[in-house]
């Protein structure tokens, strides 16, 4: 039982190519096996008595360290600028650590300075450009938050995403709800619910598919029509709930009114070339500044 | 009394365990893989995470344990149960199913859900009280559903009769739902796909509506439907099986009068008591805990909904006393019978 798991986390993942080359880590074994040859043929090995335990387990430690993040990393992100940057400041720190570490072995003669210059030098250059692709992803992080925004607020949580819509959740919901009744200075908000009417009859009809797919549209459709403070999510099934920041009644009123009229207009068009139309529900009330946040979608559910 | 009893448990018929490959690929497995498929997620994948090297033509209820198990497990979405369920009524369960889509009204949908539960709801026995102008639908275990699964299942059978009856009544009707467990953090998905008057901490998983809404005649209903004439003759016997642990309730109720035992039960399913304690072993239960839970029912509706007296209650379940009834109460359900009423 606990082998599958475990051989499923190891069988190679796709890796991102960095500056381009997609062999990156075989180039970089390349030199790092280049670099102890240079130290065999040139260097003079340790006695075994002489060796340091400790140095070796920590410097090889961080050598091995920098290659897992190297992995990690490009597993986790696609290629570009931003995973170039930081997979190139990650080879320069694991090199340093790597001669550091041969250092160890072999014994250079006094004369050749290269070793101690690649060890010195690397290290910090590796930092300097790990540290340039840190600001290039923050700028990146910067640009996905808004095409996130009115999807998230204040904090993220991957796991309160929904698969289907990728909005968040009714826990995610509710913790919005209870970040926004903490806001100081905060003028109320809004909590609004809608539903398309006859919903379960389409996946009986249409199958379940498209029935997703219909959520789907309904989930673009929505976020296309809301201030950029707002947030919208799924709370379940057909229910889509949206937080209205600062909203007063007469603007959660008219918003209401808006959306009902949008969402009952989006005509979903089947894979088969059926048109796919169903109207929509709205209620809304003010946040409760007491109530949890857990509860005020359940009462707006059991009026639609 | 008599009327009530012969609804909550209808005619026998053959009994399945939890190992008994009873249930046909189509009717139940189909859905799921086809569910699994609009998800993303590959049948071949499904049937690998569950367990199956190949599809059978006949699987257990153990299987279509394993299977819902795999799925719930794949596709970590919290609607898993609920849509599943809302997907699978009437369903394809050949004549009980055909019979099922052209009930005239609800009472008659639920009488043959409850009559054919084998074919249309085999991992939970549905089992139908009408009392004064209210119908309860009350869910208990057919062979066997473990812990850990229990609550998924209970839910995708609600949900399953929620969404049969607003399909084909074409309008929702107004259930109450109690549940057997304590209130979750997150009701997003009981509220929208069950309602919003839903109760935990209770006794029994069990749903309850005005009978009146049951009534009312439903738009696609067929009069003299011919599948529910066929079904009535007997054609499709297996429809009315029952499982082993739901077979056990069925026996046990009518009897409580006379505190029924082991060796009398084993008797009346034809085998040894060893045999049968070894039965009631592999469906994860012992014989008392069976005859504790129908004692626990009946004296629930006995109390609450006839307002009976102790005493007679506690005669109706076969005790000599009444303060040796309120003490098995309070173990059973934890609370004293004199709060209830």
């Amino acid at each position: 039982m606990l082998i599958s798991p475990l051989l499923k986390a190891l069988q190679p993942v796709p890796q991102a190519p960095v500056l381009g080359l997609a062999h990156f880590g075989h180039l970089l074994a390349l030199l790092m096996a280049g670099l102890m040859a240079a130290f065999a043929w040139g260097g003079e090995a340790k006695p075994l008595q002489d060796w340091r335990w400790m140095d070796v387990a920590g410097e090889g430690g961080m050598v091995l360290m920098a290659a897992i993040w190297i992995t990690q990393l490009r597993s986790s992100r696609p290629g570009g600028r931003v995973t170039s940057w930081l997979c190139l400041g990650l080879a320069g720190i694991l090199l340093g650590e790597w001669v550091d570490v041969l250092d160890e072995f072999w014994r250079l003669p006094k004369a050749v300075v290269w070793d101690n210059w690649l060890e010195s030098g690397m290290t910090p250059l590796g930092m300097l450009v790990l540290t340039i692709g840190l600001q290039h992803w923050r700028e990146e992080e910067r640009a996905l938050s808004a095409q996130l925004l009115k999807r998230e607020r204040l904090i993220r949580e991957h796991r309160s995403f929904d698969a289907i819509t990728q909005l968040g959740d009714a826990d995610y919901l509710a913790r919005q709800i209870a970040l926004e009744q903490r806001r100081e200075g905060q003028s109320g908000a809004a909590l609004l619910m809608l539903s398309l009417d006859g919903f379960d009859s389409v996946a009986r009809e249409h199958g379940l598919a498209e029935a997703d797919r219909l959520l789907q549209a309904a989930g673009h459709l929505l976020i296309l029509n809301l201030r950029p403070e707002d947030l919208l999510c799924r709370y379940a099934g057909d229910r889509f709930a949206l937080l209205m920041p600062g909203a007063g009644p007469a603007l959660a009123a008219q918003t209401a009114g808006h959306l009902q009229q949008a969402l009952g207009g989006l005509a979903h068009h089947s894979r088969q070339g059926q048109r796919i139309q169903r109207p929509a529900r709205v209620v809304w009330s003010a946040v409760d500044p007491e109530e949890p946040g857990a509860q005020q979608p359940l009462h707006l559910a059991a009026r639609l | 009394m008599k009327a009530a009893l012969l609804g909550l448990c209808p005619a026998p018929g053959a009994v399945y365990q939890l190992g008994t490959r009873c249930l046909v690929w189509e009717h139940q497995a189909v859905l799921l893989l086809e569910f699994a498929r609009s998800r993303g997620l590959l049948p071949a994948e499904l049937l690998a995470a569950a367990g199956f090297s190949s599809m059978p033509s006949l699987l257990s209820p153990q299987q279509l344990l394993d299977l819902l198990a795999a799925l719930q497990a794949q596709l970590q979405a919290p609607d898993t149960a609920f849509v599943l369920g809302q997907l699978s009524l009437p369903g394809h369960a050949g004549l009980a199913s055909h019979a099922l889509a052209q009930a005239r009204n609800g009472r008659q949908a639920l009488e043959l859900l409850a009559a054919h539960s084998a074919r249309l709801s085999p991992l939970l026995t549905p089992r139908l009280l009408w009392h004064e102008d209210e119908l309860l639908l009350i869910w208990t275990e057919a062979c066997g559903v473990g812990a850990a699964q229990r609550n998924f299942v209970v839910d995708m059978q609600m949900s399953a009769v929620t969404a049969l009856c607003q399909w084909l009544g074409g309008r929702r009707l107004p259930w109450r739902y109690s549940f057997n467990r304590s209130r979750p953090r997150d009701l997003s998905q009981h509220a929208v796909f069950l309602g919003a008057d839903l109760q935990f901490d209770c006794q029994v998983d069990a749903m309850r509506v005005p009978a009146a809404c049951l009534d009312e005649p439903w738009p696609r209903g067929v009069a003299d439907s011919m599948a529910a004439q066929a079904l009535a003759q007997g054609a499709d016997p297996g429809a009315a099986g029952r499982g082993l642990l739901a077979a056990l309730y069925d026996h046990l109720l009518p009897r409580l009068r006379e505190a029924p035992t082991l060796e009398q039960s084993a008797q009346a399913f034809g085998v040894s008591s060893a045999t049968f304690k070894r039965h009631l072993a592999q469906h994860g239960t012992h014989f008392q805990a069976q005859l504790d839970q129908v004692r626990t029912h009946w004296a629930l509706y006995l109390l609450l909904l006839q307002g009976q007296s102790h005493e007679r209650v506690a005669q109706a379940l076969g005790f000599h006393d009444r303060s040796n009834f309120r003490r098995s109460f309070k173990r059973w359900t934890g609370l004293v019978p004199s709060l209830l009423a």
